[in-house]
């Protein structure tokens, strides 16, 4: 049964795919703030990618120390093959749905 | 970063470091933000990974059974903390509550456990043992060094024995002259107590021979504080009282010096039987043995018991009796302080039980306004004892919050003890929160958690189903909980008298024995000790010369009516006793002759102190050295050697048969000399200058006519005018020795006091629990009983006699439960009994009326009931 994913979900792999192989924690939370507008704390991006990461929809790799850390390793994530395509199937279920609402929205 | 080291466990492990590492980025210059931004995200994770669990349901379900002990008790512990957390007054109470009982357990507890159930800081110390002479009351009596040879030579159950004797030398050269506290010692003294010096060596068995016995073994302290911790010390020449002395070994620094508090030097004893002072009646000193692996005291105590038989039958006028005393050294050196701490242990544990009380009846409160929500756990298939589980998980959790709590209170509350201790409590050093400590408050934490939520917990958890399920109902008729609370407080009550009437008797002991006349007038009198020492005062001459041109210095000093020397001080704690025989009473045995404290004095010296002459005359300068012997006793003395006849006149000889005979010339008043609450001992005075050699120490007592603290400054400053290389030692005030004397009871009666306090205010505060829950239940009674035609009076007399009864019962229980009590406080009682009627009728007094006040605001509360808002509120 393929997975239904939330909205927060779909805009953190949409971070993640954004990001390449720069996706971790404080750059999705990044991300998250200056392309979706939503300011949300570190705990709720790991709280998602911890549930990605459990569905398979990610995979985490962990990375270097870095002094600015104060010597801690970075936790990597890109998004899976599988991840990809629930994304995928999500945005098309979205397109499908939202295709001949424009004179709704121009309405309101 | 340092908010990150201790918060980072709030974020779950397998992710902690990577967070760190992003909140780092993230915070890393703002350490305020950052820690918060650490504990939200911690949470954040914690709690979304187990929202899956969903914990409210998985109570109300009987399928939770399925789950493993362990993940049931965590969600008990966090439903337990979630409850908590909803009524923080409530809980805030009841953990002050039980801060206050466990952290003052705690407290006593690590001042009484290293004295009185920790073994001894030596290797196989229960096998140490102490040796006494028996007495003629069956006393423990000191040995003479003759009969201690004897032993050694005759005993096979020790390893090894030792005698030793106090030594005070002066230690000069390598800087200020100071005088040291030590001992002489025969050569078994480390071998018993199973010390081997860290740094040289032991005495050998030529160096206790007499001449070659000038050897010192040093303490770690005295080691670092003058000779700077050098390890080339050994074999180094040290000057004391002007003799040099050679060190042989440093101890090592764990070694307790508990036989002889304070001691910091050890030297040979080198006594040899032909020294007079090495008789068989000469008992100055201690032994102590170690027993061989196997053998029981009891065994040894026989032997010993033989041998005694013995040399009795050997020197039947040295000995009064036959038998020895063999005390374990713990027992022997825990015997005099063992009452106070049992006692104030005693009091601690009713403090901790009405503590618990109080909780328990807290929450049996709050269990009545959680019934519903019981009743639905019930309904819903939750099993007694998976609710009974569920409250006590909340009462324990309750009592480790309180546990933490008190274990921060005991940390000061342990400070303040050893400040207050007793001067005799051995082991002063070894006080403290330890490991040990520890694992006892977290025993008694979970045990008083699980003992004071039994009550609410069988009260609860089957509750009435129908009854408390019916909209706005109660589950009323439910009488054993009501039991439950009122046998709750009564108890409470009961355990506060008890305290009470122990404070009260305690605080009378101290009143009556601080009124007990000590014989001379303490107050204005200022003492301090001088020793001489050195070169200069070999002769005999040289140190009556010094104290007599101290004391004519001291008497110039404006302010100083009357000044003197003498050999030992009232109360001071030094014991001076000789056997004194009178002539032409011939005794069956002189072993029986009477003893009586020895003063050697000063003229002045009876003045200053006030000591009252009843007949003849005191000594005054014209009794020197040359002038013939006189000796002024005490009444006592003068009642039981001379029941018919005239004391004055009649010739004494003190110390021994060879000894000069003294004249009696004047009777003084009775001084008590070792404690308010001994029994009066015979006294001799004796013109110093009359003994036949001088005291090198004295002590100076110096009446002023203000405040005798204000003139120290000059009297030491007259006394360095004489000599400024002596050491003054021990100044004090008269009254300060006295009260010195009582510090025992003190101790006792301040740790009481404190408890019945406490056990005051908290059973105040069960009655007012109880009476403000029972009026709040009862409001609709109230309120018809006000629509009926019940006076404010009534109703008001109502309540008063509900919290009266429950304050009469508790207080029965509690008399029948001090009469038992009070007997353990027996032997720290002075001048009143322990069932005083008097202290008694006090202590019901302030208990009731405590109670009454701790009845009223429910009472008046009760009055303000509406009728209409009662019966309309249902």
């Amino acid at each position: 049964m393929p997975f239904h994913l939330g909205e927060f979900e779909q805009l953190v792999l949409l971070s993640l795919l954004r990001l390449g192989r720069e996706g971790y924690g404080v750059t999705v939370r990044a991300e998250l703030l200056n392309h979706a507008r939503r300011d949300v704390s570190l705990g709720t991006v790991y709280k998602t990618l911890l549930r990605l990461e459990d569905k398979g929809l990610v995979l985490a790799h962990v990375g270097e120390p870095t002094p600015a850390r104060g010597g801690r390793r970075k936790k990597h994530y890109v998004v899976t093959a599988r991840g990809r395509s629930a994304l995928q199937r999500s945005m098309a279920s979205l397109r499908g749905l939202s295709r001949g609402l424009d004179p709704v929205w121009g309405a309101s | 970063m340092s908010p990150l080291r201790w918060l980072g466990w709030v974020i779950p492990r397998a992710e902690r470091e990577f967070i760190l590492g992003d909140l780092e980025e993230l915070y890393g210059d703002r350490p305020w933000r950052l820690g918060c931004e650490i504990v939200r995200t911690g949470s954040l994770l914690r709690v979304s990974r187990q929202a899956s669990l969903s914990p409210l349901t998985s109570h109300l379900s009987p399928l939770t059974r399925r789950r493993s002990l362990m993940s049931t008790l965590s969600h008990d512990v966090r439903f337990a903390l979630r409850q908590l957390a909803r009524r923080p007054g409530f809980s805030l109470l009841a953990v002050v509550t039980l801060a206050l009982g466990i952290g003052a357990t705690t407290a006593i507890y690590s001042v009484v456990s290293p004295v009185l159930f920790r073994p001894l800081p030596y290797p196989g110390a229960e096998r140490i043992m102490t040796l006494w002479e028996r007495g003629k009351d069956d006393s423990e009596s000191n040995t003479g060094y003759a009969t201690f040879l004897d032993i050694e030579s005759m005993s096979a159950s020790f390893e090894s024995i030792a005698a030793m004797s106090s030594w005070q030398p002066t230690l000069q050269g390598n800087g200020d002259p100071e005088r040291l506290s030590g001992q002489r010692v025969t050569r078994g003294f480390l071998s018993v107590l199973g010390v081997r010096p860290a740094l040289g060596r032991d005495f050998s068995a030529e160096e206790n021979i007499r001449g070659k016995h000038f050897v010192v073994i040093l303490s770690h302290g005295l080691w670092q504080r003058r000779f700077g911790a050098d390890p080339s010390v050994l074999g180094r020449q040290v000057t004391f009282n002007g003799i040099a002395y050679t060190v042989v070994g440093v101890l090592p620094k764990t070694f307790e010096t508990l036989l002889s508090p304070g001691a910091q030097i050890w030297a040979p004893l080198a006594y040899e039987p032909s020294l007079a002072w090495a008789c068989r009646t000469c008992r100055h000193l201690r032994a102590i043995g170690r027993l061989k692996e196997g053998v029981t005291p009891a065994s040894a105590g026989r032997e010993l018991d033989l041998i005694s038989g013995r040399l009795v039958s050997e020197h039947p006028t040295d000995y009064s009796v036959a038998g020895m005393h063999l005390v374990p050294l713990q027992d022997r050196l825990t015997r005099d302080v063992r009452p106070a701490l049992l006692a104030v242990l005693g009091a601690v544990a009713l403090v901790l039980l009405i503590a618990c009380a109080n909780v328990s009846a807290l929450l049996l409160g709050r269990a009545i306004q959680r019934e519903g929500e019981f009743a639905i756990r019930g309904a819903l298939g939750a099993g007694k004892g998976r609710v009974m589980r569920l409250l006590l998980t909340e009462s324990v959790l309750l009592s480790l919050l309180g546990g933490a709590a008190g274990t921060a209170l005991a940390y000061w509350g342990v400070k303040g003890l050893s400040a207050l201790a007793p001067a005799g409590l051995p082991r002063l050093s070894a006080i403290g929160i330890d490991g040990g400590v520890l694992l006892f408050t977290a025993a008694l934490s979970v045990a008083s958690g699980i003992a004071f939520g039994l009550v609410p917990a069988f009260a609860t958890a089957r509750p009435d189903l129908f009854a408390a399920l019916r909209p706005g109902g109660r589950a009323t008729g439910l009488r054993s909980r009501r039991l439950a609370r009122a046998t709750l407080v009564t108890g409470e009550i009961a355990l506060a008298l008890m305290l009470l009437f122990g404070a009260g008797l305690l605080m009378r002991s101290l009143h009556r024995l601080l009124a007990v006349d000590p014989g001379f007038d303490p107050a204005g009198l200022l003492t301090m000790e001088v020793q001489t020492a050195g070169p200069r005062y070999q002769e005999d001459d040289a140190v009556r010369g010094f104290f007599d041109r101290a004391s004519e210095a001291v008497k110039q000093i404006p302010g100083v009516t009357a000044a003197g020397w003498t050999s030992m001080l009232p109360l001071g704690g030094n014991f001076d006793r000789y056997g004194v025989r009178i002539e032409g009473v011939v005794l069956a045995n002189p072993a029986n002759a009477p003893s009586a404290d020895r003063y050697a004095v000063t003229p002045g010296y009876l003045e200053a102190m006030r000591i009252p002459l009843q007949r003849g005359r005191t000594i005054t300068a014209a009794d020197g050295t040359a002038a013939p012997k006189i000796v002024l006793i005490n009444q006592t003395f003068a009642a039981v050697a001379w029941p018919n006849s005239d004391p004055i006149g009649a010739k004494l000889q003190v110390g021994g048969p060879d000894r000069p005979w003294w004249t009696v010339v004047g009777i003084m008043g009775d001084v008590r000399h070792t404690g308010l609450d001994e029994t009066q001992a015979p006294q001799i005075y004796l013109p110093e200058a009359q003994w036949f050699s001088a005291d090198d120490a004295m002590v100076l007592t110096a009446r002023t006519g203000g405040d005798p603290v204000q003139l120290a400054g000059a009297i030491r400053a007259a006394i360095r005018s004489v000599d400024p290389t002596l050491p003054i030692l021990q100044v004090a005030t008269m009254e300060e020795v006295v009260s010195a004397t009582a510090q025992q009871r003190r101790f006792a009666f301040i740790l009481f006091e404190v408890f019945a306090v406490v056990a005051l205010l908290l059973a105040a505060a069960g009655i007012y629990g109880v009476l403000s829950g029972s009026v709040t239940e009862r409001t609709r009674e109230l309120g018809i009983r006000s629509a009926l035609g019940a006076s404010r009076n009534g109703i008001l007399a109502l309540v008063v006699r509900q919290g009266l009864t429950l304050t009469l019962v508790g207080l029965s229980v509690g008399a029948l439960g001090s009469l038992l009590l009070s007997r353990f406080l027996q032997r720290l009682l002075f001048g009143v009994g322990s069932t005083d009627p008097l202290t008694f009728v006090g202590v019901v007094a302030v208990l009731m009326a405590v109670a009454l006040v701790a009845c009223w605001a429910p009472a008046w509360r009760a009055t303000r009931v509406s009728p209409l808002e009662a019966i309309r509120g249902e």
